[in-house]
């Protein structure tokens, strides 16, 4: 089974990280990523740009809008994203719990919808 | 660019479309991503199931349900290579799930 890991953390504490801690983070992610190659449950990933940089389109009743921003206000931001394949949702969130964002934020974890 | 494109809907409000609006909708869907290949701009794409089989681990402790509770809830997401965020835009606003919610457009880190 795919599932999706979505990473929260809050953007700002990341971007305003010591040069130090947000190297240990970024070599932290890199062994991480690898582990899940080397285990052969990657199937994708991507880092998100911060949120500043979102932009949301609303169409209700074809009444348009675009919104600067993302959907919604949270504490914690989307930074980004792992696709996995696990066996079961135990495999899967022994993966997150594994993540490195799980210290300083929340992995939500969302089984993939098939066809 | 890549680019990211979430769907957010009231998931409960979706699941009781009604038959025919549902089929239509679904017929919305596969030109959508048909047209979307045609433009060389899909990379990928993927429906979620349910929040309610979401969990979310923090502190090393899992927790039942999404990470946020909200009006909508993330159904899903698009992977997108556009030559430019206007154009990511446009097929944002092209998403035949847009009359039913929100759709976020992230760029990706590269």
């Amino acid at each position: 089974m795919q599932y999706l890991l979505l990473i929260y953390g809050n953007e700002n504490a990341m971007l305003n990280a010591p040069k130090e801690a947000s190297s240990q983070m970024l070599g932290a992610y890199m062994a991480y990523t690898e582990a899940l190659k080397k285990s052969g449950v990657l199937v994708g990933s991507n880092r998100l740009r911060p949120t500043a940089e979102a932009t949301t389109v609303r169409n209700p009743g074809g009444k348009k809008s675009v919104i600067n921003g993302p959907f919604a206000e949270t504490r914690e931001q989307l930074g980004g994203y792992y696709l996995i394949e696990a066996p079961d949702l135990d495999a899967a969130l022994s993966w997150a719990a594994r993540c490195p964002g799980a210290a300083h934020g929340s992995i939500e974890v969302r089984p993939i919808w098939t066809m | 660019m890549k680019v990211l494109l979430l769907m957010y809907q009231d998931e409960t409000a979706m699941q009781r479309l009604p038959r025919e609006e549902y089929g239509k909708l679904h017929g919305a869907f596969v030109a959508y991503v048909q047209a979307l290949k045609d433009g060389g701009a899909l990379l990928g794409n993927h429906g979620l199931r349910p929040t309610g089989e979401a969990k979310t681990v923090r502190k090393q402790r899992v927790l039942d349900g999404p990470f946020a509770e909200t009006k909508e809830q993330l159904a899903g997401y698009f992977l997108l290579e556009v030559p430019d965020m206007e154009a990511a835009l446009s097929w944002a606003k092209r998403h035949p799930t847009a009359p039913y919610g929100s759709v976020e457009v992230r760029p990706v880190w590269t």
